[in-house]
């Protein structure tokens, strides 16, 4: 059984982590986390996603096991248990406001949206932040604590590095982590669909 | 995006609730736009969340500027507690 060490890393990390461990097709997972945030995170997470979760404590944290529905625990077959509508939707944010039209318009428009997906059981496994979209992602933006929920829920919230300096946001950067051209390319390209606002 | 114990304000017009949220950030209070929660239903869509602490202040406010909401709720548990307005 593979196993993944996440403590000492802040919310939504662990859930991020434990994600890309899931997806790599590991076939049974333990993950020894804190308590607290990331582990109720890590949990809701992984039986929203159809795992069995086993917790057990142990020194310095507890340890959960992740084991597929349906699977013998160590069978490697988890690719096809989790759900493929919840996998391989990227969305690509590439402004602060969603429409053509008033900018005060437009931006309410923007945190509205990304609110509402909260309410929502599909999410994208990504959302890419470019130009002004990583206004919505550092210090100061409204969203910053629903991109937090949505990353407890296993979104990736990536920002555009090169956008980030050009707006002097590198050091303010609040939600998620900051990522090159080169991944947004590939993403976009791998993606099953690529949302662009 | 709304706690137990939270205020939800829904208004009747985006131009009052833009306004609202304008007049309450330019007073530093502790309020958030956000999308009505479906369990309203709005026609609108659109409220102000705020706490407890910022109660008293922020109706205050939106009271001096004439822009009460239509409709005040507040969060208790899964529910949401008509506190003012009309249907």
């Amino acid at each position: 059984m593979n196993s993944l060490d996440v403590r000492g890393l802040s919310c939504p990390a662990p859930v991020v982590s434990v994600k890309r461990a899931l997806e790599a097709g590991t076939g049974e997972l333990r993950v020894l986390l804190d308590d607290g945030a990331p582990r109720e995170n890590v949990r809701r997470f992984a039986e929203g996603r159809g795992y069995s979760v086993q917790e057990e404590a142990v020194a310095g944290g507890f340890a959960l096991t992740l084991t597929g529905a349906g699977t013998e625990a160590g069978t490697p077959a988890l690719s096809v248990q989790q759900p493929a509508s919840s996998r391989g939707a990227v969305m690509l944010i590439g402004s602060d406001r969603l429409g053509d039209g008033p900018e005060d318009l437009g931006r309410l428009l923007m945190r509205n949206f990304i609110i509402t997906l909260l309410d929502l059981n599909e999410l994208p496994d990504r959302m890419l932040f470019l130009n002004t979209g990583v206004l919505l992602t550092s210090e100061g933006s409204e969203v910053l604590e629903a991109l937090e929920a949505l990353g407890n829920r296993g979104v990736e919230v990536l920002s555009c590095g090169v956008c980030l300096d050009y707006f002097k946001k590198k050091e303010l950067l609040a939600a998620g982590a900051v990522t090159n051209m080169f991944t947004i390319a590939e993403s976009m390209l791998q993606a099953r669909s690529v949302v662009r606002l | 995006m709304v706690r137990d114990g939270d205020y939800v304000a829904i208004f009747n017009s985006v131009h009052r609730v833009m306004e609202a949220e304008r007049l309450l950030k330019e007073k530093r209070l502790e309020v958030r736009l956000i999308p009505a929660p479906r369990a309203l239903a709005a026609d609108c869509g659109l409220a102000i969340r705020y706490s407890e602490s910022a109660r008293s202040e922020v109706e205050g406010t939106l009271a001096q500027a004439g822009l009460m909401p239509r409709v005040l709720y507040r969060k208790n548990g899964d529910d949401f507690q008509k506190i003012e307005g009309e249907l």
